[in-house]
């Protein structure tokens, strides 16, 4: 077939070149993968109108549609107004109106503005889950608002829980619920149930102490899972009402050295982790010498390096008393080859002002 | 006499009834609860009307007031002991019906069994005046009718709480100074007739029928069910079993308390004995225990069943097992058996 297809340019719109000839897959945002079922009446004409009738749930928890025709996504992305506007606009407050914050116009008949910042992935959280600290959906909306649309790359995985079902540490910015955990002792029996739940299924920080009956606790490498709340027969144990998180950097998968992330933050505030992300796109936009080239966000902070990314990132960030920071960051990555990073000093890559040539 | 006040007035005459009562009621705990963002309702102190939560059932009983999770029984020092002091001031406690008549079920096995009243258990009793709270009718966990619990006439006060105020049935007079100028009301508590959920104790007319319910196959199912946490012991209003606990001073083993800490037949090891043994090793033998003992057991020897329908022991349970199925399932095995054994 004969096609003239500017494929950079149909991807930031969303739409994945196929291997059949002249077919896209649309990426369709769920951030946080939760949508009202009525947003399924889109998915459902999509596929029907111009797809192969089928949809697949992405990796990262969009609604994909295979098989659609290039010629067909101009109307495609004239369909999806009332979807992006909906999902963006309406449920997570995104202002369509801007690109990495600065004001850039969108045409609504469109189709997504950018790729570059991926859709938000996070488990069910804690509006179901019996184990979720936190209200994943929630934060997931909140964190779309301040990332998207943006041609720099982010992924982030929002976990209920240090479960981490979502897989928070594969992901750049991994954002995990935690709690600090109440101990009533007037309530506790001593029945050690608690202390069997943290063994079985966390980091066997508790211990019955034999001389009082009662809980001893190792707090420094307590996960803030809450468990032993879960397991107490008599609410001994609760959780704190302040809501807190984990924040887990680098994790990624990839061809070249795949990683799982490491914790960056721990027991801060939502304001923290909004702040926090809230800097990427200033971040980004210094690391490539504010040329938005498709680039992956993980290789931005190892171009950086940990303490130039640390100090950029937290800029104006009020951390709360509890908050921790990672003083050094040792990622281990999968080393396909050996020595990966021993290269010529003209071959090294790097970041800020004339890095991008 | 009954009285109406509004809730500023009613908070009025709580202010004037803390200077002589401690006040305990059902309290919110927000964000307390089993899971992320949901509450406990317990008992506890309280000082304004609003902290009373009267519209929900509470997650633990009324017990815990009078029979704590744990107290200090007495102190030690190597030969010689001295008893707690215990609560001193009169306590006013809002229950509902049910929690009212479990003290009578409580009060048969620590003031009359086994020819020795509790110490402990009586000088609490002795403090408390019961504050009825009307029950606008429970939730589909209660069956209080189907115990014959849902009516009761021992309480000082009886409370209906509405949106703009309170009204008050005084039954003990020395209660009524506190109402001096509130308007007068034709008010008395009503009581629960029906509950959404029903059960049916089953007649076990002999130990031959009793001995074959023991033995039924149905009490293998919670072997995997139940995860013997104790929570239904714990959350139940009328459980009394306790155990003790010597909490030493530092290094010092001679120098301590003795604690009483309440215990759980659902939790493994409460039956172990001296020598290794223990009598109910299975999670299934300790339910069948348990539900046995409530509805069969405690009425052999004091003529009435021990539960009082509350149901929180289903409300708590993390493994959805309701009494009220295992109860009926009970019934079933026990008919099938006396069909089996010709009775």
């Amino acid at each position: 077939m004969n096609h003239d297809i500017n494929i950079g340019k149909v991807r930031t719109n969303c739409w994945r070149q196929s291997k059949v000839d002249g077919e896209f897959m649309l990426q369709l945002r769920v951030p946080g993968g939760v949508i009202p079922v009525e947003y399924l009446q889109y998915a459902s004409e999509i596929a029907t109108k111009w797809g192969d009738g089928n949809f697949h749930i992405g990796t990262r928890l969009t609604l994909d549609f295979p098989g659609i025709k290039y010629e067909d996504i101009p109307a495609v992305n004239k369909y999806l107004k009332k979807y992006i506007k909906g999902i963006e606009e309406d449920l997570c407050g995104v202002d369509m109106q801007k690109l990495a914050h600065e004001p850039h116009e969108w045409d609504e008949d469109s189709g997504y503005p950018t790729i570059g910042a991926r859709n938000i992935s996070a488990c069910i959280g804690n509006r179901h889950c019996i184990c979720g600290n936190v209200d994943t959906t929630d934060m997931a909306r909140k964190l779309e608002a301040l990332i998207f649309p943006s041609n720099y790359h982010i992924k982030i995985n929002v976990a209920g829980c240090p479960n981490d079902c979502i897989k928070a540490h594969m992901a750049d910015f991994g954002i995990v619920g935690v709690a600090k955990i109440d101990y009533h002792p007037e309530r506790c029996i001593g029945c050690g149930a608690c202390v069997k739940a943290c063994k079985h299924g966390a980091t066997r920080v508790l211990s019955l102490n034999e001389l009082t009956g009662k809980i001893d606790k190792d707090p420094c490498c307590c996960v803030g899972c809450g468990e032993c709340v879960k397991a107490c027969p008599t609410a001994a144990w609760s959780r704190n009402p302040k809501k807190l998180y984990r924040v887990i950097l680098g994790g990624r998968t990839g061809r070249q050295t795949p990683r799982t992330g490491k914790m960056f933050l721990n027991w801060v505030t939502e304001d923290v982790v909004l702040g926090v992300i809230n800097n990427w796109q200033k971040f980004s936009a210094w690391a490539l010498d504010y040329k938005p080239v498709y680039l992956h966000g993980g290789h931005l902070i190892d171009r950086a390096g940990y303490h130039e990314f640390k100090k950029r990132i937290l800029e104006g960030v009020e951390l709360n008393p509890e908050a921790m920071v990672a003083e050094q960051m040792f990622w281990h990555e999968t080393e396909y080859r050996s020595n990966f990073n021993v290269k010529k000093p003209e071959d090294h890559l790097t970041a800020g002002p004339g890095s991008q040539g | 006499m009954s009285y109406f006040v509004t809730t500023e007035q009613a908070n009025q005459v709580l202010s004037k009834l803390l200077e002589t009562y401690d006040v305990y009621a059902p309290k919110r705990f927000p964000k307390q609860g089993r899971f992320s963002d949901t509450d406990i309702i317990r008992y506890a102190k309280v000082e304004k009307v609003d902290d009373i939560v009267y519209d929900e059932k509470s997650d633990f009983p009324a017990k815990e007031v009078i029979n704590p999770i744990q107290q200090a029984i007495f102190y030690f020092t190597e030969d010689e002991f001295r008893a707690s002091k215990g609560h001193t001031r009169p306590i006013l406690l809002f229950a509902r019906p049910c929690d009212i008549n479990a003290q009578k079920v409580q009060a048969r096995i620590f003031m009359d069994n086994g020819g020795y009243q509790d110490l402990y258990y009586a000088r609490m009793r002795e403090l408390i005046n019961f504050v009825l709270m009307e029950c606008p009718g429970g939730d589909d966990t209660c069956f209080c009718c189907s115990m014959g619990t849902n009516k009761t006439d021992n309480y000082v006060m009886a409370v209906r709480f509405g949106e703009d105020g309170l009204k008050v049935e005084v039954k003990d007079d020395k209660f009524a100074p506190y109402f001096e100028g509130a308007a007068a009301d034709d008010f008395t508590p009503k009581f629960v007739e029906e509950n959404q959920t029903k059960v049916t104790v089953p007649e076990i007319p002999d130990k031959d029928v009793l001995l074959a319910l023991k033995n039924h196959p149905m009490w293998r199912e919670f072997d995997k069910r139940c995860v013997s946490c104790g929570a239904c012991t714990i959350a139940c209003s009328t459980c009394t079993c306790f155990t003790t606990r010597d909490i030493v001073y530092g290094q010092n083993p001679e120098v301590g308390e003795r604690h009483r800490i309440a215990a759980s037949c659902q939790i493994d090891g409460f039956s172990d004995i001296a020598g290794g043994f223990g009598y109910r090793k299975t999670a299934g033998d300790r339910m069948r225990y348990k539900v046995l003992h409530k509805f069969h057991d405690y009425k052999v020897r004091f003529g009435e069943d021990m539960c009082v329908g509350c149901g929180r022991c289903t409300s708590r349970c993390p493994a959805y097992i309701p009494i009220t199925a295992t109860v009926g399932k009970m019934a079933a095995a026990a008919e099938e058996i006396k069909k089996e054994q010709g009775k």
